[in-house]
């Protein structure tokens, strides 16, 4: 561990690191534009420089490793200087349209003039040269060359991480530009990670532009549930709204990048086929009633058919989009309240949804598969349970997150399912089981939870809710405590860490986790072969 | 004094393998193969002081010891011909005429560091001098000097050339390595540096062409032999570049320290100023370095030190000689549209300081200039300079910082005037046939 | 010169050159210059075609092609006149008259920078700093021979030679 001193402030820094990283491990902030800890080091923003004890020129800190003894100084007056006139090259060609501009408020030219130069133009707006402007680019990509400060950090992701080169700087000097090949566009899974690290508006998203100001946009961590890889993500959302996923940094999982798909995904949880209030069947259709209602109807029915034909005819079907908590308390519920042993895993993908890739994107479109089977669900438990209700043997089934119509199709639906007395279903969004349900009751979408998901390798990360759920959609976990109430009388504590601590003590896969231990980046369970628990 | 680098002026048709090995050729590599070690070799050139021509005037033995011994890796060696620095000529004679001296320098550097794999990197405009070096190697090759096994040492070497596309910056050593890789020519970041990580990743000695072919002399004459030619600090002997308001321009071949005064006034070199006009300015080591002026450039010797010490840089040697009648607002405008056209646009104070730099010349010799102008000139430069991954930006920031202050007046005037004072006198000459001056540079060459 | 169709290909000769170039380096991609040089011999000048082309010829992408053809100046990115007159503007060269070289060369033949004559003969460009201080003005033709020393006069006569030399 070399010895380093930054600013007068010692630190034992871990060896291998450049100074960007040491400074900020001691709260130091060393402004940089190309430097991005994803990517090779570029060193041609010039930003980051600072000054090094014994070293005559300032040294780039990107490009610096921390070494036993050094002594750096990041806001001497010659670093001020430099900074101060890095930022003033870069302004000289930049348009200065900040107020139709969508990086405002997350810009780093806009930050660092702020923290650094704050000194008028000394160089005329007319004499600026003019470059490509509102590019349509491909890949749901805008490219706007007059606000590009040319940092490289797009042609290396696509050089080094997808490894694609759809981008790449053509041309020499002030006449430089990013572009794409003449005549190509950008198509690529991935191509808006590069919205992400373009630290000025070169390029913006072209879904997102003019929707958002940034400073309007709150932020929430979470994990995307598109996939069996579970990305970290921040949430930016307002009033209830989601706005945009951003990748968010874990070493375990994403590193700093996500897919494409998976940052668009949000918009099937928010929009007209929300679930906002409990159902039931009457007459044929489906009419509102009140959450108190709508408990003790299912609570009646689950009661008289238990009387009626024995626990076991109460059946319950949870899909992998669930999260550890929803189905660990299903499950629960099922043997404590029902003493019902049918519980059956769904984890199950469309035809045609894009395939396993050697980056990130996985096949199996369930966020939460591995969370299922570590608690010894089966995967295909659909099966299962449909030949115990077609044997007659269970009469009321309860989908969470479930929505067997859609994998089977009406018709081999109704030969498997139609014998039910009752069928109540728990989601976020309408379904096409729905039209069959006798009970439907609104729960939360996985933005709006606290709890965890297990991802394909067995890293179990954390939920946290970005904002109340809509209308009167109620956590799954809510629902299934009310449920709980209403059969047994007896109050349980069904908040997320409770429930976890729970799963961590009756399964033995997540042994010795806890909901506020997963951290940031999440903790990983032992996943046996065959995939269930150990 | 013996002409050593540019004896070909003496030895018609040395190109030729047979004249070059009739006239000592290839014996300097024999002793390098078989009566020194590879240590040996690189001592020598240590002892020598042999510093670098290219520019930068690194101990060449020094930077041939920074070469791991016994790397895991390939070891290469790259010739630096990508001449390129406005007012240097002197590699492109050297290919064109004494091509085998340049690889046998080449192959006595790839001995001593122990590289089997040698590329000379032209410029991309010099067609003719790559062909010239392709027949030479070819000569080479069936003699046995290049091959396997050469001249029957064990010693495996290849050597290829390869030729730029026209980009300035190719010049600078890294630059070149990308550039030979198949790439833009960007600078890259140092550390790492060539010698642990050059071209191909792999542990690379870059020697510009005029350094190389120091070598076969050194080594065959011996260290202390170099060592008497020219000053202590910088020894051997130098190819000047002479151009601009000179009688006689030329390359010349002399001792390191040679005073500029004679360069440019002596008979048989520079032979007075064009017309008999009063010298103004004179650039001692290629446009990338600060300006003299008159009185300045007549006290100075044209060495590392003393041109260090009198406020400039030798660089290349390519002496830019400018008489009464230059605009030096004129001048730097055109240097600055040199650099800017030049920049690879990686760093930013680079890319964007020398493009306003050179608006800001426009300006001022299109008569639109301001006196603010001229310190804003001097700060950008200062703003440029040792802030970027390699010394393009210093290479406009040292002639901004020279011009500017040493020919204030007349910047000012064209600020007073608006306009430049010398439109309607002649500000640069040009000839009818007949007027024209002879020039020495290709046939009978001049020394002291 | 020949026209770039739209599926340029080498030589049996030239693709013998290019399999040469390949061998001589570690990597493929370090054969991008001289194979751009063959193709600037083949095809006169690089069009889109040719940098598809020769991106295939060593995997590379194409975007890495036209990155390096644009940086490099000697690439022609459009076809230019049977003479390509490359006249040095720098410094040396303008303290011995270059301006005067060049506007010569414009006067005599129409042309600005950059341009051809409709004729398709001459092509002009001036240049920066080509080793030739000591010899200025100079101008190096169809990136070749330098043609140094020169005068208002001696240009005018070496046009009006190459000018019959197409003939």
């Amino acid at each position: 561990m070399p010895k380093v001193t930054i600013n007068g402030q010692q630190l034992d820094a871990p060896q291998g690191i450049n100074l960007i990283q040491a400074a900020e491990m001691l709260g130091i902030e060393i402004p940089h534009y190309c430097y991005h800890p994803g990517l090779s080091i570029a060193g041609n923003c010039r930003m980051c420089l600072v000054e090094l004890q014994g070293v005559p020129k300032l040294q780039i800190a990107c490009n610096t490793r921390v070494a036993e003894g050094m002594v750096v100084h990041t806001e001497s007056p010659r670093v001020k200087k430099a900074q101060a006139a890095v930022l003033e090259f870069l302004l000289l060609n930049h348009p200065i349209d900040c107020p139709v501009c969508d990086q405002a408020g997350e810009c780093k030219l806009q930050d660092y003039y702020m923290d650094y130069d704050r000194q008028p133009s000394r160089f005329p707006l007319g004499k600026k040269n003019k470059k490509g402007k509102a590019l349509d680019i491909g890949s749901g990509l805008m490219l706007d060359q007059e606000r590009c400060i040319l940092c490289a950090r797009c042609t290396r992701f696509f050089d080094e991480v997808t490894r694609t080169s759809e981008l790449a700087i053509f041309e020499r000097g002030d006449h430089c530009v990013v572009d794409t090949y003449p005549g190509r566009k950008v198509n690529n899974p991935y191509a808006l990670n590069v919205v992400d690290i373009c630290p000025v508006g070169a390029l913006t998203e072209k879904e997102f532009r003019f929707k958002m100001r940034v400073w309007y946009l709150h932020r929430t961590p979470s994990v995307c549930g598109a996939c069996a890889r579970g990305c970290s993500i921040d949430i930016d959302h307002h009033r209830g709204r989601i706005y945009r996923y951003k990748p968010r940094y874990n070493p375990n999982v994403n590193q700093w990048w996500m897919c494409d798909e998976g940052r668009h995904s949000f918009k099937l949880l928010q929009g007209e086929n929300r679930l906002l209030k409990p159902r039931y069947q009457a007459d044929g259709r489906l009419a509102t009633e009140g959450w108190d209602t709508a408990i003790a109807r299912a609570a009646e029915r689950i009661r008289g058919c238990a009387s009626q034909y024995g626990p076991n005819a109460i059946g319950a079907l949870v899909s992998a989009q669930a999260t550890n908590e929803e189905i660990f308390a299903l499950k629960r519920f099922m043997a404590r309240a029902v003493g019902s042993t049918v519980v059956g895993g769904v984890s199950w993908t469309p035809v045609g949804a894009s395939p396993d890739d050697n980056f990130l994107i996985r096949g199996d479109k369930n966020p939460n598969t591995a969370g299922l089977k570590a608690m010894g669900l089966l995967e295909n438990g659909l099966g299962w349970v449909a030949g115990l209700v077609r044997r007659g043997q269970i009469k009321v089934l309860i989908l969470l997150r479930c929505d067997p119509v859609r994998i089977l199709g009406e018709s081999e639906f109704m030969a498997w399912f139609g014998a039910l007395d009752h069928l109540i279903v728990l989601d976020c969004i309408a379904t096409q089981t729905m039209a069959f349900a006798n009970q439907v009751m609104p729960i939360a979408a996985y933005p709006e939870l606290d709890g965890s998901f297990t991802n394909f390798e067995g890293w179990v990360q954390r939920l946290r809710p970005a904002f109340d759920p809509p209308g009167e959609a109620r956590p799954a976990l809510e629902v299934i405590g009310a449920l709980e109430r209403e059969l047994l009388k007896v109050e349980w504590n069904y908040s997320a860490a409770s429930v976890f601590a729970e799963l961590a003590q009756a399964e033995p896969a997540f042994e010795g986790l806890t909901l506020e231990g997963l951290g940031a980046h999440g903790a990983r369970i032992a996943m046996s072969r065959n995939g269930s628990g150990p | 004094m013996e002409r050593i680098l540019s004896r070909w002026v003496d030895i018609p048709n040395l190109r030729d393998i047979e004249v070059y090995e009739a006239h000592g050729g290839y014996r300097a590599l024999r002793k390098a193969l078989f009566e020194m070690t590879p240590e040996e070799i690189i001592e020598e050139i240590k002892a020598s002081n042999l510093r670098g021509r290219g520019g930068a005037a690194f101990p060449t033995g020094v930077k041939w010891s920074f070469i791991p011994r016994n790397s895991e890796k390939p070891v290469y060696v790259v010739c630096n011909a990508d001449e390129s620095e406005p007012g240097t000529f002197a590699n492109r004679y050297q290919l064109e005429n004494d091509p085998h001296g340049v690889i046998e320098g080449v192959l006595i550097c790839c001995r001593a560091v122990n590289a089997h794999t040698a590329y000379i990197y032209l410029r991309g405009e010099f067609a003719l001098q790559k062909r010239r070096l392709d027949e030479a190697l070819a000569q080479a090759r069936a003699r046995g000097y290049i091959g396997r096994n050469i001249m029957g040492s064990n010693f495996d070497v290849e050597v290829y050339t390869h030729r730029g596309a026209g980009a300035y910056i190719c010049g600078e050593e890294t630059a070149l390595l990308e550039s030979l890789e198949g790439k833009r020519g960007y600078p890259r970041n140092r550390p790492p540096f060539p010698a642990t990580y050059g071209a191909f990743g792999c542990p690379t000695v870059v020697n510009n062409v005029e350094t190389l072919s120091n070598v076969p002399h050194i080594i065959a004459r011996g260290a202390q032999w170099y060592r008497s030619i020219g000053p202590e600090k910088s020894p051997g002997p130098k190819l000047f570049c002479l151009s601009g308001h000179v009688n006689r321009p030329g390359l010349y071949e002399l001792p390191m320290g040679f005073p500029l005064k004679d360069m440019i006034y002596r008979e048989d070199l520079g032979g007075g100023i064009l017309g008999g006009k009063k010298l103004k300015a004179v650039i001692p080591g290629g446009s990338s370095f600060p300006v003299f002026t008159a009185e300045e450039a007549l006290k100075v010797n044209m060495d590392f030190e003393s041109v260090r010490a009198a406020g400039s840089l030798m660089g290349t040697g390519g002496v830019i000689v400018m008489h009464e009648d230059t605009c030096m607002v004129d001048a730097l405008r055109t240097i600055a549209r040199f650099y800017h056209h030049e920049s690879c646009g990686q760093c930013t104070p680079c890319r964007e300081g020398c493009s306003w730099i050179e608006k800001l010349m426009i300006d001022l010799e299109e008569g639109r200039g301001t006196m603010e102008d001229l310190d804003r000139l001097i700060d950008i430069a200062s703003n440029m300079e040792g802030n970027t991954i390699c010394v393009l930006a210093d290479s406009l920031a040292m002639p901004v910082k020279s011009f500017v202050p040493k020919f204030r007046d007349e910047f000012e005037e064209h600020v007073r005037l608006k306009r430049c004072p010398f439109k309607f006198s002649a500000k640069f000459v040009s000839f009818t046939s007949s007027e024209r001056p002879s020039s020495h540079a290709v046939d009978g060459l001049s020394s002291s | 010169m020949k026209d770039s169709t739209p599926a340029p290909q080498f030589s049996e000769a030239t693709l013998e050159e290019f399999k040469q170039t390949l061998s001589r380096y570690p990597t493929r991609r370090a054969a991008l210059l001289p194979t751009l040089w063959l193709a600037m011999r083949e095809f006169g000048w690089i069009s889109p075609a040719v940098e598809e082309y020769v991106a295939r010829l060593l995997d590379l992408p194409t975007s890495h092609v036209h990155a390096v053809v644009t940086f490099y100046e000697m690439f022609h990115r459009k076809p230019v006149g049977k003479w390509h007159l490359a006249v040095c503007t720098n410094l040396p060269c303008r303290l011995r008259g270059a301006d005067e070289i060049v506007a010569a060369i414009k006067n005599r033949l129409g042309i600005d920078n950059h341009e051809t004559t409709p004729d398709g003969m001459f092509s002009l460009e001036t240049v920066e700093c080509l080793a030739s201080c000591a010899t200025a003005p100079m101008l190096q033709l169809n990136q070749d021979a330098y043609i140094e020393n020169l005068t208002v006069e001696s240009v005018l006569k070496l046009i009006e030679e190459l000018a019959r030399r197409a003939d």
